[in-house]
């Protein structure tokens, strides 16, 4: 049983044993060069073996009746350490207002020594005089008794120096949400004109996100309650991260002349000498109004980034590429807007392309066209939010013309066997030199309209010829239709020579026209050729009252003018120009009876 | 009268000015095609051959639409391009060379044509339909026109009349086959799905390589409905072109 026990357990543990030999070693941090030299050189240790003191007072200690005041109790502990009691047992006349409290930490040469500060503003509404008494607080452990403070608040108006505050300025107060802006903390010069520097400087107050990174310090001389007052300036940048009104104040310690990182100085200023004197100062409360981004309006590809900007032409490393071959888009913006917080474009997709956005703060793209389809590299959607006009600008990156060549297919083929290898291997053929054969278009005549319209014109031409023939019988059957026809259309032929013989004044051309056209009139009606006829026959065509009037008599005298012509002394002929109007009443009757 | 004449004249002369602007920009087109193909340019050849062909399809800019593409690696367009010459021209050398070594290099088969197909590819097609209407119309004159022109009736006109009657009906024939074959086409993008139903969440049947013949049936939205020797389904529109363009 042992035995069986024994081999178990070391089927069980044996491998166990042999697992750290087999694990990998764990790469070594990457650590920056600075943050290497920091490893290595010994840190001061922080001092927690001192005993834990305690300071309070009032700041100032003497006011007026409503004047500000400051209760700030400083404590030799960490934040964390201290169990700081929700209410202090103050006099009934002392109300505490706003508080503010923060941790500094005091190098001493050979260790750190943390500091903690409790404020507390109040306004005492009656004179007296007014001590807050002792007490004691947890500080993980020792209790730490924190010493009695006293107030003397004073009916007159004698001119006391006011406590000592930091200025809070904002470069604007009404804002877009996700709009950065401006933020001056300001500490004028203390009773003894001397610049002190601030640290751990921060805002107290919700919906408001401060950017530590972009901090300026300087000293310049500022106005402050309309009066020129050397100060020092700690610039930061807010971004507010809640709609609404947002009301902020500013804390920071007072430093001596422990300047961090670099600072302007304009102008002549005292920088105090000795040790620093860590006092908790707050600024007044500063408000400012966050309006939401309008919900109409916003366009693709808005990152966040508020301001006014524009960008170059967008540059692409080539336009002519393989498949799979990267490319570079190169952007460039400008604007007036804070570029510190531009949030370039994402990478949009795209079935042609593989788009990879360059890590941040680059704000080109690498292109991998995915197919040869591509003719554009994709449209990239971006914009802005200007705050000045409240609108969106569109920033979307166009579309660039490329082009993109795909793998090659073979153009020759090797001989497989011997049998081809005789014959040259099939290969592709040569360029066309011309475009040849030319059509309108692919699509057959067949199936065309136009084409089908042209089939009905032989259709046309034939039952036009059907119709021709048909006539034609018809005219065979009855010709004296075409006799009419013909003697209609010879009369209007010789009723404009008559015309012509008239306005000639030529009268004898007009009697042997007008003898024509009457007997052109009445042939049909003898199937005559019209040569053959004479006065009679003409004067037989007409109803007898007509032979006997005007009409017969003016045929007479017609046919007696032609007849005369064969004399061997003609008369003269002018009178029958006079006839002209009754020629034409006897063709008009004429030739209502074809 | 006259100024009517005057404008009927200047309208000709636009419309023939209209054409033979439109000729020369086609010949540009050709041009260039030409001199990107002899600098490698093939994207760009096939784009200036692709215009030029779109302006006044020939035989010729189809072959050098087909070369570009080929040499693009695009072989379902290649060999769309050369059947389309082929249709233009049936007796061009080029297209039916380059076609043939296209169909051994991407393994695909002929397109399976009807007799009466086959018989349309004799000819270029509107060679077909002119000689089907030349044929009637010859038929119905020597039947007709002796009697209207009153022609004394003769042996000669009877025969003329049953030759172009039997060459109508070879014609009409040959016309169907052309019709018929306005279905044909090619496959053009390589692995083109074949789907169960015109739907895009369809599921895959098969997959055709570029320049797979195959006979269209029927129309659903964006899929046409594709009988290819093997089988038979929907493909997207954009993966098949028909070689009398849609």
């Amino acid at each position: 049983m042992i035995f069986k026990m024994r081999r178990s357990f070391h089927k069980l543990f044996f491998p166990l044993l042999l697992a750290p030999f087999l694990l990998r070693a764990q790469a070594p941090p990457q650590l920056p060069p600075g943050g290497l030299m920091q490893l290595q050189v010994a840190q001061p240790p922080v001092d927690v073996s001192s005993p834990v003191t305690a300071t309070a007072g009032f700041d100032p200690a003497t006011v007026h009746v409503g004047e500000k005041t400051f209760y700030r109790v400083t404590v030799s502990a960490t934040e964390s350490a201290i169990q700081w009691p929700e209410e202090i047992s103050a006099p009934a006349e002392l109300k505490f207002n706003a508080t503010a409290r923060g941790q500094i930490t005091q190098f001493l040469g050979s260790n750190f020594r943390v500091f903690t500060s409790f404020v507390y503003e109040m306004r005492p509404p009656a004179a007296g005089h007014f001590t807050i008494t002792n007490f004691t607080v947890d500080a993980s452990g020792p209790q730490v008794e924190i010493p009695a403070a006293s107030l003397d608040v004073v009916a007159d108006h004698a001119t006391n120096p006011p406590a000592r505050q930091l200025v809070l300025e904002t470069s604007a107060t009404n804002l877009f949400l996700g709009q950065p802006f401006r933020v001056r903390v300001l500490l004028p010069v203390g009773p003894d004109h001397a610049i002190e520097a601030l640290r751990e400087i921060q805002l107290n107050g919700d919906g408001l996100m401060t950017d530590k990174t972009a901090t300026h310090q300087a000293i310049e001389v500022v106005n402050v309650n309309g009066q020129l007052t050397p100060a020092f300036i700690c610039e930061l940048t807010v971004t507010p991260i809640a709609p609404g009104p947002l009301k902020f104040s500013a804390q920071g310690f007072t430093a001596g002349r422990e300047f961090s990182g670099p600072i302007i100085i304009r102008g002549q200023v005292t920088i105090p000498g000795g040790p620093a004197k860590y006092v908790l100062l707050v600024s007044e409360p500063v408000a400012v109004n966050v309006r939401p981004l309008p919900a109409r309006g916003e366009l693709p590809g808005f990152t966040g980034t508020m301001g006014k900007f524009f960008f170059d032409p967008p540059h692409l490393s080539t336009n002519r590429m393989r498949v799979g071959e990267p490319v570079s888009l190169k952007l460039v913006f400008h604007g007036e807007g804070d570029l510190a917080r531009f949030v370039p474009p994402a990478a949009p997709r795209s079935r042609d392309w593989q788009i990879i956005a360059d890590p941040p703060p680059a704000t080109s793209f690498t292109l991998i066209p995915q197919s040869d389809a591509a003719t554009n590299t994709p449209a990239i959607p971006f914009s802005c939010f200007d705050p000045v006009t409240g609108k969106f600008a569109n920033l979307t990156i166009p579309p660039l013309p490329v082009t993109v060549v795909g793998e090659g297919l073979p153009v020759q083929l090797a001989a497989l066997d011997d049998e081809t290898k005789s014959e040259a291997p099939p290969k592709l053929s040569g360029l066309a030199p011309a475009p040849g054969k030319t059509v309108s278009s692919l699509k057959p005549l067949q199936l065309r309209g136009w084409f089908v319209c042209v089939q009905l014109l032989p259709v046309f031409g034939l039952v036009v010829l059907w119709q021709w023939d048909r006539r034609r019988r018809f005219l065979e059957v009855h010709p004296e239709i075409v006799r009419r026809l013909q003697a209609r259309r010879a009369l209007r032929r010789v009723k404009r020579q008559l015309q012509k013989a008239f306005a000639a004044g030529d009268a004898t051309a007009f009697g042997q026209l007008a003898v024509d056209a009457l007997c052109i009139a009445v042939a049909p009606h003898y199937s005559a050729n019209p040569l053959a006829l004479v006065c009679g026959d003409v004067l037989a065509q007409l109803a007898s009252a007509d032979q006997n009037s005007q009409t017969g008599e003016t045929i007479r005298k017609i046919f007696a003018a032609a007849d005369a012509r064969f004399a061997l002394a003609p008369p003269a002929q002018a009178d029958l120009l006079a006839l002209k109007s009754d020629v034409e009443a006897v063709l008009l009757k004429l030739e209502e009876k074809l | 009268m006259k100024l009517r004449l005057f404008h009927f004249f200047i309208f000709l002369a636009a419309l023939f000015f209209t054409a033979e602007i439109s000729r020369a920009a086609t010949n540009d087109y050709f041009t260039q095609g030409v001199k990107f193909s002899h600098a490698g340019q093939f994207p760009e050849a096939a784009t200036a051959f692709a215009k030029s062909a779109r302006g006044s399809p020939a035989a010729g800019t189809l072959v050098n639409l087909g070369l570009a593409e080929w040499q693009r690696g695009h072989a379902g367009a290649a060999m769309l391009a050369w059947e389309q010459a082929r249709w233009i021209d049936p007796f061009d050398p080029r297209a039916g060379a380059n076609l043939k070594f296209a169909r051994s290099v991407v393994q695909v088969d002929v397109a399976q044509l009807k007799w009466f197909e086959a018989v349309s590819t004799w000819l270029p097609p509107d060679a077909w339909v002119w000689l089907a209407g030349a044929s009637l119309w010859l038929t119905v004159g020597a039947l007709v026109l002796p009697g209207f022109f009153r022609w004394r009736k003769a042996g000669w006109q009877q025969a003329v009349g049953a030759l172009a009657f039997g060459l109508f009906l070879a014609a009409l024939t040959a016309n169907v086959g052309v019709v018929s074959r306005t279905n044909l086409g090619v496959v053009l993008k390589k692995d083109a799905p074949l789907l169960l139903t015109p739907t895009s969440t369809s599921e895959t049947i098969s997959t055709l390589p570029a320049g797979e013949p195959a006979r269209l049936l029927r129309t659903r939205g964006n899929y046409f409905f594709i009988r290819t020797p093997v089988a038979a389904g929907w493909i997207d529109r954009q993966q098949f072109g028909l070689v009398v363009g849609e």
